[in-house]
Formats: C-alpha cells, sequence, structure tokens
C-alpha cells in the first residue's frame, strides 16, 4: 500500500453528485421476539459526518453493526456508492472500504504507536515464499497517518498504553485508516474524554472530513452531534424518527425526539 | 516558574524514559556483571574454551524449554506442562527404538525416533492449545493436569533408564557443538519469527491484550493453539537433547525443570503478563543461570546443598529488577 492510495484528498469521489455513499432501504433486524431495528430507510451522503443518536436500546448499535458487517438485516437492503451490497463481516464491510472504530478502541496496550496502527495490515516484503514484515515501511506509513492524515505528531515508538484517551482515540483511528477506507464508523468516539481531548479528536473528524471522507459516529452526547455533525439522525425503539442537521435542532429539540421520539412544542 | 518546572518535567520524563529502556534490557549488563564477577572469584569456571562449551552444552535442553515457555508467556499463557512433555516424549520413544529389556524395541531406526519424539511434543502440545484456545480451559488448570498425567504416564510406561538407543538418535544432544548449535538455531529462528512475521506480532497482540487482538481480526484461537504446539515440539526435543547429554533416557527426565525454564525466561525479561519481552532476552536468561550454576559447582565457598538457595535468590533479585520496572512504567503512566 502506498500514501498515495491511502490518501483521497486529491481524488474525485468516485459516487455520482446525486448517489448517495450509503443508502438503507427498509433495513429490518429481529433478534428472537425483538424488533431492533424496523423499515429504516437512510441516506448518508459522501464528505460528511453523519451522527446517530439515540437513547439505550434505541437501535443505533444494530445499525452501526449492519454497516460495519458484524450483523446481517432481517430484512431490507443496504446500497455502498449505489450498489446493493451484503456483509456477511467486518472484513465484508472492510473489502468495500468501510472500517470501525469500536467504543473499547482495540489497542494493545503494550505495543508501539505504529505496530499497533498496522496490526492486521503489516506491509510485507517477501524472501523466498516468506512474506516478512517490512518494519521500515510500517514506520514511514505510520508517521505519514499520524502527521498527514491526523495531522499530529506522535512518537510513534512509544507504547499506546502511554498515551491520553483522546491521541489514543486517534491511534485508533489511524489503524481505521491504515486500511485505506471511505468511510469510518466511529463508536461513541468521545465518551469518557475530556473537553480539550473531546476538541482534538472533533478537529481531526473535521480533517478527515475535508480530505474526502465520509464519517459516521455513533453517539449519546448531544453536545457532541450539535458540534460535529452535518446530519443527525435520531433513532426512537428501533424506527428513524427523524434526519435533522444542527441548524434545524437545538439541544432541547433533540432531547424531545430521543426521549419521546417527537420534537415536542 | 512554569518553564523551570516544565524542564524539571521533561528531565524526570526523559529520566524515567531511559531507565525503562535500560530495564527492559538489563539481562544482558548484568550477564556481563556476572561474568565480570565469576572471572574474579571463580576464574576456573570460565577458564578454558572446553569449560565454557560445557556450560553452554548443559545448558541445551533447559534452554529450549526457556524458549518454549517464553514463546507462550508472549501469549499471555503459560505451560507448565512442558519438562513433563520433554519426559514422556523421550521416554515413549525411547522405549520404542530402544533395545534395553523393558523397552519394546520396536525400530531401530533413528529417524522414526525423530520423527515419533516431535510427533508426541506436538500432539500433547496441540491438545492443550485446542483446550485453552477453543474450550476455554484456564491455562494454569490445563497444562498443571497435563503435567500430572504426562509426568504420571511416563512413569507407568518406565521407572528403568530406556538404553540401548541407536547412536544417531542420541548424536545430536551428545555433540556439544552441535547440540549448542541446535539451541542457538531455535532462539535466532524464533526472534525472527516474532519480530518479522505475522504470525510473531500476532502473539505479542494476544499477549497484550486477547480481545483486542480478536476485534482486529487476529484468530486468537489459532495463535494459542500454535503457541502450545511450538511449546511441546520444543519441549519434545529438548527430551531428546536431554537423551543425547546423557546418552540413555534417565528415569526422571523432565521432572523439575519447568520451574528453571520460568525462571530462565523472567529473568531474561519476559512478562508474566503476555505481550512483552524477546526471546533473545531469554537467551540471556539460559545463560545467566547456567554461568551461575556452573560458579557456584566450581566455588569453593558455597557448598552443593546450597546452589538451590543461591538459584532462588537469583530469581528473586531478577523478579525485585522487574518489579522496579512496572512501578517507573505505572509512574510514567500517572503523568499522562
Amino acid at each position: 500500500m502506498s500514501i498515495e492510495d491511502a490518501n483521497p484528498t486529491t481524488e474525485t469521489p468516485e459516487t455520482s453528485a446525486d448517489e448517495a455513499k450509503i443508502r438503507v432501504e427498509g433495513v429490518r433486524k429481529v433478534f428472537g421476539r425483538i424488533v431492533a431495528l424496523d423499515d429504516i430507510d437512510l441516506e448518508i451522503e459522501s464528505n460528511q459526518i453523519f451522527a446517530l443518536i439515540g437513547d439505550n436500546g434505541a437501535g443505533k448499535s444494530t445499525l452501526m453493526n449492519i454497516l460495519s458487517g458484524v450483523h446481517e438485516p432481517t430484512a431490507g437492503q443496504v446500497y455502498y456508492d449505489g450498489d446493493p451490497v451484503q456483509f456477511n463481516n467486518p472484513s465484508d464491510a472492510r473489502d468495500r472500504g468501510i472500517e470501525t472504530v469500536y467504543q473499547d478502541l482495540a489497542l494493545m496496550n503494550d505495543l508501539d504507536v505504529a505496530t499497533n496502527i498496522f496490526m492486521g495490515s503489516f506491509p510485507t516484503r517477501s524472501l523466498g515464499p516468506l512474506k516478512l514484515i517490512d518494519w521500515g515501511e510500517t514506520y514511514d506509513l505510520a508517521e505519514r497517518i499520524i502527521q498527514e492524515k491526523l495531522d499530529r505528531d506522535l512518537n510513534l515508538e512509544t507504547e499506546v498504553e502511554f498515551f491520553s484517551g483522546g491521541e489514543r482515540q486517534l491511534i485508533a483511528v489511524g489503524r481505521a485508516l491504515a486500511f485505506d477506507p471511505d468511510v469510518i464508523i466511529l463508536d461513541e468516539p468521545t465518551s469518557a474524554l475530556s473537553v480539550d481531548a473531546t476538541n482534538l479528536v472533533h478537529e481531526t473528524l473535521r480533517n478527515l472530513r475535508e480530505q474526502g471522507l465520509t464519517i459516521i459516529i455513533v453517539s449519546h452526547s448531544m453536545e457532541d452531534v450539535l458540534d460535529l455533525a452535518d446530519q443527525i439522525g435520531i433513532l426512537y425503539h428501533g424506527e428513524l424518527v427523524e434526519v435533522t442537521t444542527p441548524d434545524d435542532a437545538d439541544l432541547e429539540t433533540l432531547t424531545n425526539l430521543i426521549v419521546t421520539g417527537q420534537r415536542g412544542d | 516558574m512554569s518553564t523551570q518546572q516544565g524542564a524539571l518535567d521533561r528531565l524526570l520524563a526523559d529520566t524515567d524514559n531511559l531507565l525503562l529502556t535500560l530495564l527492559e534490557n538489563m539481562i544482558w549488563p548484568i550477564l556481563l556483571l556476572v561474568i565480570i564477577a565469576i572471572f574474579i572469584a571463580v576464574p576456573q569456571t570460565l577458564s578454558t574454551f572446553n569449560s565454557i562449551q560445557l556450560i553452554l552444552w548443559g545448558g541445551v535442553p533447559i534452554g529450549l524449554l526457556v524458549l518454549a515457555e517464553s514463546i507462550c508467556l508472549l501469549s499471555g499463557h503459560f505451560d507448565l506442562s512442558i519438562g513433563a512433555i520433554a519426559g514422556l516424549s523421550g521416554m515413549l520413544t525411547g522405549m520404542v527404538v530402544g533395545t534395553c529389556p523393558a523397552c519394546w524395541g520396536v525400530s531401530h531406526n533413528a529417524f522414526v525416533g525423530f520423527g515419533l519424539i516431535v510427533l508426541i511434543g506436538l500432539a500433547i502440545g496441540v491438545f492443550n492449545g485446542y483446550m485453552v484456545g477453543v474450550v476455554g480451559i484456564n491455562p494454569f488448570l490445563q497444562t498443571l493436569s497435563f503435567l500430572i498425567i504426562v509426568q504420571g504416564a511416563r512413569t507407568a510406561l518406565n521407572t528403568q533408564p530406556a538404553t540401548g538407543l541407536p547412536s544417531l538418535y542420541i548424536f545430536p544432544g551428545s555433540k556439544p557443538k552441535v547440540a549448542i548449535g541446535i539451541m542457538l538455531v531455535a532462539f535466532v529462528l524464533f526472534g525472527l519469527v516474532m519480530r518479522y512475521t505475522r504470525f510473531g506480532q500476532a502473539v505479542y497482540a494476544t499477549g497484550s491484550d486477547e480481545r483486542s487482538a480478536r476485534e482486529v481480526g487476529i484468530s486468537t484461537s489459532r495463535v494459542i493453539i500454535a503457541v502450545y504446539a511450538i511449546s511441546g515440539v520444543l519441549s519434545a526435543i529438548a527430551g531428546l537433547m536431554i537423551t543425547g547429554f546423557t546418552g540413555i533416557v534417565p528415569p526422571l527426565i523432565g521432572d523439575g525443570l519447568v520451574f528453571q525454564a520460568f525462571a530462565g525466561a523472567v529473568i531474561g525479561g519476559i512478562s508474566l503478563f503476555g505481550g512483552r519481552g524477546k526471546v533473545t532476552g531469554a537467551l540471556g536468561g539460559v545463560i545467566l543461570i547456567q554461568v551461575i550454576q556452573s560458579a557456584l559447582n566450581n566455588s569453593t565457598v558455597i557448598g552443593a546443598t546450597q546452589i538451590q538457595m543461591i538459584n532462588g535468590i537469583v530469581l528473586f533479585v531478577a523478579i525485585l529488577l522487574y518489579s522496579t520496572q512496572e512501578s517507573i512504567r505505572s509512574r510514567i503512566l500517572a503523568s499522562t
């Protein structure tokens, strides 16, 4: 992989202007007797930050898991760049260009930044029939991801346990970027972060949007989504009750939508 | 004032980082210091090439077991049954290829012996790995029960030495240069595997955080099975080396070696909690243990009855040094 491959900044998005990056049509997901999602229709445009919010059990994690390939929908269809897609596992979603950063970040504390970023996608070079990790390339690419795409300066040889919460979130995003995705889904990216760390993560996500990525965040925090998102989808008891923008909704409106499924007065 | 404080903080942080790097690689300066001390106190220990060769040769079986244990520890697991696997695989194969009265003498072909001993170690290792990695049995309970079962099976098979072994079968362990070469090749090979292959890094990832490793797409159950399989095979080769060293299969082959193997790995800087350490450091641990053992044997001050106690003290000092490392890590963590 070269950094040019991983950097879509100068490329024209593959989708046509009127085609959504991700379109969800009539998606339903049932676990036993529980209907987790019911008849969801949703469009997520390219180069946007789309936030999914809702109370516990509203279905946002289920929808996120369908988009990231963890769950298959019981009914309905997901379209990616206009093509109908079926993700049987996260690796199918990854192959298509969707990466997920889970809430626990899945970092290996004893390993350094570069190793964490490329765990699962190490650049290799061939030695006869053997494929050996190319550490020089690993550190070069990790440096470019951290410096150019995330606009940070982290010591790549430092073990990740020594970094702050915000920096750890960025390292996890760095690992997603190593797979050269078009879409990154982040589960609760700023939960348990300080104000400074939250601002750091927001700044980075805006920066990635400018570089052409589509970002989906799943969040409890209404302040977060009002500050960050271009569009906000509100789930209530498994139904998508509204898709709005920060200009059309304030904190009170979002609270009403989350708690009652309606805007209120 | 704040600038001074900042400079002080940076100086403290740099000092901590330097200390941490030193402590992570401390086996080599310690080994050097111990060798210098031995040259002064018990010079005959390392006075000739032959004496050095003898020290290393005697350390080959334990070296292979330290390597086996180190790879298990790096994956966040451990294997109590390594000494017992060396024992059973050595004894069973000795019974098959030996000509002693109690032996079965099925074949006198050395290659049957090589194949069989490795296969026995592999089979027990894969079973341990499957039970831990797939069924989910606690590694302590799994390998403790297999320590007892496997050691008991060896005793049930034969309580006498197995003799009359093919000369080619005992050759690798009986020639010092060959035996030492096998140990060094094993360490270099696994040192490279751990550093330069995706499997090696997957072992570190699994040892550091098994759940995270799974989330990034590593099949941790496969890694665990492979780690125990490697452990079993290396243990069996250690059994072959003991057999070659003594020329027979001793009745108590493998007994008590697991403790030394743990000691070597820990002294060599392998973390008991997984994910941290280098197998080359473990080689340093093996050499340190063997050199000290030999110096004690040559010492006129310390008697044979005191050697085990001294070994225990060496291990304890190593543990103290590594706990210092942990407290420095905690201090750095607290300041971030």
